[in-house]
């Protein structure tokens, strides 16, 4: 069973948009089971009705869309309080951050708090990772060790770098047993083939990051990948149910 | 029209719709941690189909990499028909460099130039760069810029030399990598010399973006592989959605012209 480990929904005030019925469509043509939603970055800034529009919008999808909560660490305490009320209540089952576009360094003391509060409850937290000084896989690891009990995923493989000069980086975040990383985006076969053998299938799993990057081709991406089928079965499905306690359910 | 190439083979001298990869690389520098064998390439190659690649080191020459025009060649020799050469130079060796191109392209039978901001630190639209930039078009042959998001490699870093040398075919690899592929149609669209080379830049869309905004035949499939996956690449290109004889010149007859394999 194929699971996407992330995607958007909503309308972003960064020009993209994707609603749940277009995404359960783009699923349904890829043959992809379900996917983890989170919420765009709205034009107006209002992550509690974002949040809520996810909430809704996975309920109405019979299980094909699966709630991930984002949180803006520059809102105040209520705001952030009223997020972790959700995720405690179980309508959400992990923690979206984007440095970029919520414009807040991933190791700022500032995100602290909310670190201590996935730690509490052992929340798998996903970082939109790779965006120069914002969120790149060693700040990634500072963040990381401050919540060593919650699972900290990093889009993109860690990187955003053509040249390949983030990977040694990723490389580093993955020594911590909590860090983990989506494929969104990695170009370098070989690398995705290396995180396979040397921190195991358990540590990489699928993500499109659509709309930002087109599900079809980042699902082919672990289609054609030089590994396992056992390693493709973990990539594509079975770390994101295990991580985001999908078996549970 | 397009010459096929003949691609030996053990059972087969079958000739298929042509495909070639613009951006291949090969290296054998263990200690910088550049080990690319031709055979990787080749057998990467076979699995997506592909007949033939522009191959060029991960090193400059000279400098680091003084076996580099041996390597290329030898690769390119072994695999006559299939991998053709691209010298990859570091423009601060100003003469040397010159010479070297001179060679490779004039005798040494290269096809092209390959240049890496990043690793020699030298500007794009800097006198040493243009000034290679220049014989390599006096040669007949293109240049591949590494064109990314990292200072000095991104399209409006490489535009500048572009507009400096109009009779030269400037390529940018990777068409501008995750942040700068707006910017590089963008530059191509006001350079008529630039060609956008579509390696590892995660969007299909943007591919046919491209193709409609500066034209099919300035737009060639590249892996930078083996690395990277050929066959995944190749696949982006399809996903691109592109009109079958847009796709035929994105996938190999814009790069067999370039490479002078077609007439």
């Amino acid at each position: 069973m194929t699971i996407d480990g992330l995607a958007y929904i909503g309308e972003s005030r960064y020009g993209y948009r994707l609603d749940p019925a277009s995404l359960i469509e783009v699923l349904d043509h890829n043959n992809v089971a379900s996917a983890f939603v989170a919420p765009t970055h709205r034009p107006d800034h209002d992550f509690t009705k974002g949040n809520a529009y996810v909430a809704r919008a996975a309920e109405e999808s019979g299980g094909r869309l699966l709630p991930m909560a984002r949180v803006d660490p520059w809102s105040g305490d209520d705001a952030i309080g009223a997020v972790f009320e959700a995720i405690v209540s179980d309508k959400f089952r992990a923690l979206l951050l984007h440095p970029a576009e919520e414009y807040f360094r991933i190791n700022h003391p500032l995100v602290r708090r909310i670190a201590q509060r996935a730690e509490d409850l052992h929340l798998p937290v996903v970082v939109a990772t790779g965006y120069p000084a914002l969120s790149e896989a060693a700040q990634i690891t500072q963040f990381a060790q401050w919540c060593p009990a919650a699972p900290v995923i990093l889009t993109n493989g860690g990187q955003l770098n053509i040249s390949g000069l983030g990977q040694a980086d990723a490389n580093l975040a993955l020594e911590l047993s909590n860090v983990y990383v989506q494929t969104s985006g990695v170009y370098r076969d070989d690398w995705i083939a290396r995180v396979v053998s040397q921190f195991g299938a358990e540590r990489i799993m699928f993500a499109s990051s659509e709309p930002l990057m087109e599900f079809a081709y980042e699902l082919k991406r672990i289609q054609l990948a030089h590994v396992t089928d056992e390693a493709k079965a973990l990539i594509l499905g079975g770390n994101s149910s295990r991580l985001f306690k999908l078996a549970n359910t | 029209m397009i010459v096929a190439l003949q691609v030996p083979r053990s059972t087969s001298r079958k000739v298929i719709a042509l495909i070639i990869d613009m951006h291949m690389h090969i290296d054998d520098i263990p200690s910088l941690g550049s080990l690319v064998s031709p055979g990787a390439c080749i057998e990467r190659m076979d699995e997506a189909g592909v007949e033939a690649a522009a191959v060029m080191t991960l090193r400059d020459l000279p400098g680091v990499n003084p076996q580099a025009l041996d390597l290329i060649g030898e690769a390119c020799a072994e695999y006559s028909g299939r991998l053709f050469g691209f010298i990859r130079l570091n423009p601060w060796y100003g003469k040397q460099a010159l010479e070297l191109l001179d060679y490779a392209i004039s005798s040494g039978g290269f096809r092209g130039l390959k240049l890496h901001p990043v690793s020699t630190c030298a500007h794009p639209a800097g006198e040493e760069t243009v000034g290679l930039i220049r014989k390599a078009g006096k040669l007949g042959v293109p240049t591949l810029f590494h064109c990314g998001d990292e200072p000095m490699t991104t399209p409006l870093s490489v535009a500048p030399a572009a507009l400096q040398c109009p009779d030269s075919t400037i390529i940018l690899g990777h068409m501008g990598g995750y942040f700068h592929v707006d910017e590089a149609i963008d530059v191509a669209e006001s350079a008529p010399n630039i060609i956008l080379e579509t390696s590892a830049m995660p969007y299909p869309a943007k591919i046919k973006d491209a193709v409609d905004r500066i034209g099919a035949h300035r737009v060639i499939f590249g892996s930078d592989g083996p690395v990277s996956s050929p066959v995944l690449e190749r696949h982006k290109v399809t996903l691109a959605g592109l009109m079958p004889e847009e796709e035929k010149l994105v996938l190999g007859e814009n790069a067999a012209r370039l490479l002078g394999v077609a007439k």
